[in-house]
């Protein structure tokens, strides 16, 4: 190790260590799948499937990358990004997490919350679906019935919902134009917006900033 | 590639196959491994830094509690698609990086038009190189450009740390993402258009394309209003009623709220 190596530096080393083993892991999957079963994919199908599904996550990596990893910070960055979920769970678990204890993004301190915040958030992950698995026969009837349907399949609109509150109430200045803004794109272009959320959180991000960029010039906050 | 494991093995088999569940041991203990080894760097980091014990035991039970609800939505999507590939492979595919609209999508693409009684060993490979290596785009992004990114853009943003411009950047790129969720429900009051799902598959009609349902819904933006009043009455009580051990508890009391209020829609027939 070089010893002016900051722990910045440090921590993109061992986390480039860490998701080069990790798209290793990943595609050792299906690798393993074909050397266990003995039959290889259907070539043709794998490459227009691969190459349909990367026009849309290819720019969507790009995106994500640049709009999460500022959040996240170094560590959490590269953990986030080979275990998953992280609009609709890291990013919240993150904020959250940063504002009971009251770090400021781009400090050491906020680092380590970050880090430990994901490191929980995917343990916490990583434990319900093993426990999910084991207990797969009693749970399965509960967790599929109609009644507890709508309470998951709306759990991203209550934590949003519930964070929205926080975050809102102490920046009503900043609110009202990325809101409206969103609101007028939802009813003009409902479809886009739905199968489209990663491009529209972007969208949302850049006019809230911009719209906060413009208060604080002015003074207004 | 001539099959030497068992030639005669067909695909439920495979599937769920003791070798499949040995995979999905491998893929959690990767994860598990590689999680405590940068949590342990990180509090090692904190104590380096003077950060109390509080503060560390503050974010990691924010976040375990925090990270229940929405992981237990993260299971059902393994429970979703289990009904057409098993539980191994779902399981692998959710707990790297993994989501179900997309495992779904890929699902689609790879193996157009396949049903529980139609897949067969090489749909299921393909399916299992498709998912993977289509969703691997952010990973390599995070590898190759992530560094560079953050000395050149981020680091250039936060070098005020609490002061100026920068504190308040973060807050606004966050109530943008909080906005366009509203957003999202909204539109699903507006229009929403759901591909039906069999067997953990979509639904194809005669020429292939998948069957559509209108599903219009007012429930997400209900839900959202709830868990906002939740939350409001939760800070009340940590504020003003000085309910200390809440403060951890306030978000997860809050969505169960909101989700309640989604069953009982559901009870009442509105979904």
């Amino acid at each position: 190790m070089k010893p002016n190596l900051t722990y910045q530096d440090l921590m993109h080393r061992q986390g480039r260590i860490f998701t080069l083993m990790g798209i290793g892991v990943m595609i050792a999957v299906p690798v393993l799948i074909m050397v266990f079963t003995g039959v290889g994919p259907d070539l043709e199908k794998m490459f227009i499937g691969i190459g349909v599904l990367s026009l849309i996550y290819l720019p969507g990596g790009i995106v994500e990358v640049a709009t999460y990893s500022p959040i996240l910070g170094t560590t959490a960055t590269y953990l986030a990004f080979i275990t998953g979920n992280l609009a609709n769970l890291k990013i919240p678990c993150v904020m959250n997490a940063r504002q009971i204890v009251g770090t400021t993004i781009g400090t050491e301190e906020n680092e380590v919350v970050s880090t430990m915040s994901v490191v929980a958030s995917t343990l916490t992950t990583v434990f319900i679906m093993t426990f999910g698995i084991i207990l797969l026969i009693p749970l399965r009837p509960i967790l599929s019935s109609q009644v507890l349907q709508p309470a998951f399949n709306w759990v991203v609109s209550a934590l949003f919902g519930a964070l929205g509150y926080k975050y809102f109430k102490g920046n009503l200045k900043i609110v009202a134009i990325p809101l409206l803004v969103m609101v007028v794109l939802a009813f003009l272009m409902p479809g886009f917006v739905i199968g489209n959320i990663t491009i529209v959180i972007m969208v949302g991000a850049v006019v809230s900033v911009l719209v906060a960029k413009l208060l604080y010039d002015k003074k207004i906050i | 590639m001539k099959n030497f494991y068992l030639s005669a093995i067909t695909v439920n088999e495979i599937k769920e196959s003791w070798w499949m569940y040995a995979l999905g041991i491998l893929v959690t203990l990767f994860i598990i491994g590689g999680s405590l080894y940068f949590g342990l760097t990180a509090y090692k980091k904190g104590k380096e830094l003077n950060m109390s014990r509080e503060m560390m035991k503050k974010t990691i039970i924010s976040s375990v509690s925090f990270s229940i609800l929405p992981s237990i939505g993260i299971f059902i999507g393994v429970i979703t698609m289990a009904g057409l590939l098993g539980i191994p492979l779902p399981w692998i595919r959710l707990s790297v990086v993994g989501a179900l609209h997309y495992e779904l999508m890929a699902l689609s693409v790879a193996a157009e038009g396949v049903t529980l009684a139609t897949l067969t060993v090489e749909n299921f490979v393909t399916i299992a190189f498709v998912m993977t290596i289509s969703i691997t785009w952010g990973a390599i992004f995070a590898l190759i450009f992530f560094k560079k990114y953050q000395q050149k853009v981020i680091n250039k943003a936060t070098q005020n740390g609490g002061k100026g411009f920068g504190k308040i950047l973060f807050d606004a790129f966050f109530i943008g993402m909080i906005s366009a969720y509203i957003g999202d429900a909204v539109a699903k009051m507006v229009h929403y258009e759901v591909k039906l799902i069999e067997n953990g598959a979509y639904v194809l009609d005669g020429s292939g394309n998948p069957v559509t349902e209108d599903r219009s819904t007012v429930v997400p933006i209900i839900v959202m209003a709830s868990a906002m009043m939740a939350m409001a009455f939760c800070e009340w009580l940590i504020t003003k009623k000085k309910v200390k051990w809440l403060e951890n508890f306030a978000l997860s009391f809050s969505m169960i709220f909101g989700m309640t209020v989604a069953v009982l829609l559901g009870l009442g027939g509105i979904y």
